[in-house]
């Protein structure tokens, strides 16, 4: 019993530690994101560039992909328990709806987890590793400020923007399947989708998409900075990272919905 | 001549296990001072704390008189654009080219003409015979090609005084032999201050003004090759000798009790 508490005790200190340590990391970030562009060269804009690339465009054909789809599934599943009062219409509702409040910005939150949460952690824990780390602080070069800033800045515009087209591509897979199997009109459809949205749908779709992308971006980079110990520390903490950011994904989801549900 | 770097009764430990207990030293300006010890006797562990990568338990590190140890941040960054630093296993970015490594330091340091950059990495690549690898990827290099592209690194800001860290190791011993007489006209050509951190009794017999032996923890012995060659602590005639150890005896418990091992 003693021994539970103890055990129970420490996790709840080590998560402090870390969460204490993620801490130090997010307002070191978003000093540097702020301080470096007022020092004259100091942002490295080219890298925030490519990295936007990374995450959000090449993202682009799979999150495409996959959003088509549920759009597709939401609107059969919709359908069936709609047929049964002749109502297939508020089919467009339903995926507008839940497309542009929940599963866009989560699919495309999971999906760039998985994808480029995890190729952070990998390409910071390979540079622990190999010493680049503080090869660049014995330089003088911040790490936060080299590696980390323009990470930052990529994946919280990236994620909105795929989140925004994800959301207009989950609706043309809704409408695709409305339309060719279930058998509602083209033009009901589109009214329909048009009264469903309220600009308030889509802000809460895209707030919670600026927070998943900053959840993915400072789980992948602390995960990366406590890699401990070759290879096998990095793929260890790879994997950790896609899981904890998914987590994480779900709980800052958890807290928006009940937020906006109250708003 | 005041010494360049004094290190007074420095003790350092990862958690409770000390590493380097008490070790007193000092390097003078322009010598080639060799920190020589057995695999895991705390080299890498002293020259990251030379250059402020670690803070030490106790002691001070003064480097040109000023205490590196309890200096603000901003102040230690001065000091280290002052040094530069060869990893063991060269830490180029991986992701730059070996032109853009070298210049790395002068572009976040400097508001120097990109032009100027150019022409600067181009002589100090020709400085340590990579001339034309600029465009060259990290990976595309062998590794003695990797150690001569950190050198470059490290020469960048034109330092004062340079650290390597087992810069022969893992290298066939033409490519080793090669880099230690890179280390010996780097410092002739600039005068440059260059601790060197290795196992290895050829590179040292080469490059070596001031040998300091670390064994346990401790400084074992501090002198030139021949006052050490004379000396009578066991362990350095041993070392010298390159005489195995014998199993049971303190010094294999001694490892073991580091490594954790049984
Ligand atoms: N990050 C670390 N955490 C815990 N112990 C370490 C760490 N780094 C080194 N050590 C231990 O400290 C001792 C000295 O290591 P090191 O300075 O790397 O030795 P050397 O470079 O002489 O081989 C070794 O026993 C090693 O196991
Ligand atoms: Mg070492």
């Amino acid at each position: 019993m003693i021994d539970l508490v103890g055990r129970v005790g420490r996790w709840v200190l080590e998560r402090f530690k870390e969460v204490l340590q993620v801490s130090v990391l997010m307002v070191d970030t978003v000093v540097w994101l702020v301080v470096a562009p007022l020092t004259g060269k100091g942002f490295r804009w080219r890298s925030s560039i490519r990295n936007f690339v990374e995450f959000g465009v090449r993202s682009l054909p799979i999150v495409g992909m996959i959003s088509f789809l549920i759009g597709v599934i939401i609107a059969l599943q919709a359908s069936y328990t709609l047929d049964q009062w002749g109502a297939n219409r508020y089919i467009a509702d339903l995926v507008a709806v839940s497309a542009l409040r929940e599963l866009a910005p989560l699919m495309t939150a999971i999906l760039i987890a998985g994808r480029c949460g995890s190729a952070i952690t990998a390409e910071i824990g390979t540079m622990k590793v190999n010493e680049e780390i503080d090869a660049l602080e014995v330089m003088g070069v911040n790490p936060i400020k080299y590696l980390v800033a323009p990470k930052f800045l990529a994946m919280v515009t990236a994620v909105p923007a795929v989140t925004a087209l994800a959301m207009l591509i989950m609706i043309f897979g809704g409408w695709a399947s409305a339309v060719f199997v279930v058998g509602v009109e083209t033009e009901i459809y589109v009214t329909q989708t048009i009264g469903a949205i309220v600009e308030k749908d889509l802000l809460t779709g895209m707030i919670k998409s600026l927070f998943f992308g900053i959840a993915i971006c400072w789980v992948g980079v602390y995960r990366g900075f406590q890699v401990e110990g070759g290879a096998e520390g990095v793929g260890r903490q790879t994997t950790a990272s896609v899981v904890t950011a998914i987590f994480l994904i779900i709980i800052v989801d958890l807290i928006f919905t009940v937020l906006f549900y109250y708003v | 001549m005041e010494p360049i770097i004094v290190v007074e009764d420095l003790q350092v430990a990862y958690g409770d296990k000390v590493v380097l207990d008490g070790i007193n030293l000092s390097v003078e300006p322009g010598e080639v001072f060799v920190i020589l010890g057995g695999s895991g006797s705390g080299k890498t562990t002293l020259l990251r704390n030379l250059v402020g990568l670690m803070r030490p338990q106790a002691g001070r590190i003064l480097i040109d008189g000023r205490d590196f140890t309890s200096m603000s941040a901003a102040e230690r960054m001065d000091i280290r654009r002052t040094m530069g630093m060869c990893f063991q296993g060269s830490a180029l970015l991986g992701s730059l080219s070996v032109a853009d490594n070298v210049a790395l330091p002068l572009r976040e340091h400097t508001k120097l003409e990109e032009s100027t950059i150019d022409i600067m990495t181009r002589i100090k690549l020709e400085l340590v015979g990579l001339g034309g690898f600029e465009d060259y990827l990290p990976s595309e290099l062998s590794g003695g090609m990797r150690k001569r592209a950190g050198i470059a690194r490290a020469m960048a800001m034109d330092p004062k005084v340079i650290f390597y860290d087992e810069p022969s190791a893992g290298l066939d011993p033409i490519v080793a032999a090669g880099l230690d007489e890179l280390i010996r006209t780097m410092q002739s050509t600039f005068n440059l201050t260059s601790v060197v951190v290795t196992h290895e009794m050829e590179s040292v017999r080469i490059i070596a003004d001031r040998v300091c032996v670390l064994h346990q923890g401790r400084v074992a012995g501090i002198g030139s090759l021949d006052e050490l060659e004379r000396s009578d602590h066991q362990y350095i005639q041993q070392f010298f000798a390159r005489r195995p150890d014998d199993p049971g005896t303190a010094d294999a418990d001694y490892a073991r009790s580091l490594t954790n091992i049984d």
